[in-house]
């Protein structure tokens, strides 16, 4: 769960003297939103988002007749005097929870990987976490997803695995998550199996109640008084 | 009446699964049962199952997978890349049976000695990736078919449908580039059932794109549903694509009273189904369709459901 294994290693780096013009197509050409600027030597002095290239640069709605003279002096103004000075950065020793959660708190969209001597080693966005969270869940193999609602007290999702290993099942992920009735919480194992019927009916026969996808439709539908 | 064709071979019970599998011979023993009491066998042209040659089948799967399935089977072993797939030593030459007995199907429909007909073979085949054994599937009987129809009888365009109540993973991926079959399939929700994939957002890649269409529906959901998503989805989409053959990946296993998911469509909604597929092979396709069994486990109500669906075939 360490970053250094999520993260983007090839990451498309720009110099502090490059323009804006060619910041934005590089962006453009490679499908990203975050540039870090780097010294010749590695060093890690800055990054630039699609944010920042779009709040210097004209609307594009103004000028639409002097196009040739706007670019013209676009090409003058370089990278490092709008990009965000000594970013914020974590080591490749973070896990994705450090990640995730710095992300939720500081708001950003990515964080440059440096490491002690602040060269750039990668970079991790929120993309690269939904694809580590798609690895987690498992969900590009084949399965299906169960939802069991259990009593929150212990033991509970030991009992759940045993009667399902018992069937030989694999499991491709197990999720656990609080429940909206006070003191359960629901499990979801994502089991990588087609043959769910006796799974289904084995867990009902220990008393367990099935999270039924039916609720959520009937929820959905207009009431009438 | 049409002259249907009836594939079904006793070979097919060879394939076991052990005890407690509910892709079981009995489902096909129960299909079975379900012509005959219903004194439809007469009026049936009965096709008997042949052997693939394996060139066909390598049309669709890698043959490192063809061998090693082969050989799995050969060494005894009782199960195929997931434990799903449960096997037994006649696993293999059932497969092969089922692949040649479809496109021996198909050949009679070419030569004109048949004008449709409904394939009662196991094991399955719309969840066989190229290179994968898959949800009790091992060889995809359908895309074989498709690729068979195309390269023996030069069909240029072959339409799939799949009513399965599970996506198939296999059809769609092994025809996802390419513009001359395409893939319809209407099933459960991939977050609620397997084999996860068959998303709205599916829809064919590079010169495939637009040839891929799913219609994922929420558990829960039954006749009412089904009538409007075919009636939205598919209609339009054959009639742009304008088959010249129909094949239908044919699941019962979205009929209310099977367990293997939570989609309920009553007994007559299949008729109707079948009645919606064999209008557009009349529309596009000279009247030629072969459905294929791939899904269904409700022992108690598969003879009925099958009845009723061969009727629809044979009815002008």
């Amino acid at each position: 769960m360490f970053i250094d294994r999520s993260m983007t290693k090839n990451v498309i780096t720009i110099g502090k003297d490059t323009n804006i013009l060619e910041a934005r197509d590089l962006m453009q050409e490679h499908h990203i939103r975050h540039l870090p600027v780097v010294e010749p030597d590695g060093v890690l002095i800055g990054i630039v988002t699609d944010r920042d290239i779009r709040s210097a640069m004209p609307s594009t709605l103004q000028d639409e007749l002097n196009c040739d003279a706007v670019d013209d002096k676009l090409r003058e103004i370089t990278v490092g005097r709008f990009m965000t000075p000594d970013p914020m950065t974590i080591q490749p020793a973070y896990t994705i929870q450090d990640a995730l959660l710095l992300i939720q708190d500081k708001k950003v969209g990515a964080f440059p990987v440096v490491d002690e001597a602040g060269k750039l080693k990668g970079i991790i966005s929120i993309r690269d976490l939904i694809r580590a969270f798609i690895n987690v869940l498992n969900i590009g193999e084949p399965g299906m997803l169960l939802g069991i609602l259990v009593e929150d007290k212990v033991g509970q999702l030991k009992r759940v695995v045993d009667a399902i290993t018992e069937e030989k099942v694999s499991f491709g992920s197990v999720l656990v998550s609080r429940h909206w009735e006070e003191g359960k919480r629901a499990v979801f194992p994502y089991l990588l199996t087609n043959n769910i019927a006796r799974i289904k009916k084995k867990l009902r026969d220990m008393g367990y109640t099935l999270l039924d996808p039916m609720d959520w439709y009937l929820d959905q539908l207009p009431k009438h008084e | 009446m049409r002259r249907t064709g009836f594939l079904y071979d006793e070979r097919y019970l060879l394939h076991c699964t052990g005890s407690c599998h509910p892709e079981s011979p009995e489902r096909l023993k129960a299909a079975y049962q379900g012509i005959e009491d219903a004194g439809l066998l007469p009026e049936l042209t009965r096709i008997h199952a042949v052997p693939a040659q394996q060139r066909w089948i390598e049309k669709v799967h890698h043959i490192n997978y063809i061998l090693r399935f082969e050989e799995a089977c050969l060494l005894g072993m009782d199960e195929l890349d997931y434990p799903d797939n449960q096997m037994c030593r006649e696993t293999y030459d059932t497969a092969m049976l089922a692949v040649g007995g479809i496109l021996e199907t198909a050949k009679m429909i070419m030569e004109d000695k048949i004008d449709n007909a409904f394939c009662a073979v196991r094991p399955p085949g719309h969840h066989a990736e190229v290179n994968k054994a898959m949800g009790f599937c091992y060889f995809n009987n359908v895309a074989v078919t498709a690729r068979y129809l195309q390269e023996a009888w030069g069909i240029e365009r072959v339409g799939i449908v799949d009513f399965d109540v599970h996506h198939g993973n296999g059809t769609q991926h092994i025809f996802e580039y390419d513009p001359t079959v395409f893939y319809y399939s209407i099933h459960e929700h991939p977050s609620f059932a397997f084999p996860g994939t068959g998303r709205e957002f599916e829809k064919g890649a590079d010169a495939g794109q637009g040839y891929t269409l799913n219609t994922p529906v929420l558990p829960g959901q039954g006749d009412r549903e089904y009538l409007d998503l075919i009636k939205r989805d598919l209609l339009p989409a054959f009639e742009f694509f304008q088959p010249e053959f129909i094949l239908a990946s044919t699941g019962f296993d979205a009929h209310a009273e099977d367990d293997m998911s939570d989609i309920k469509l009553s007994t007559e909604m299949f008729t109707w189904i079948m009645k919606v597929l064999m209008g557009l092979a009349d529309k596009y396709a000279k009247g030629r369709i072969i459905s294929v069994l791939e899904g269904g486990y409700s022992i108690q109500r598969l003879p009925e459901l099958i009845k009723n669906h061969v009727e629809v075939m044979m009815t002008p």
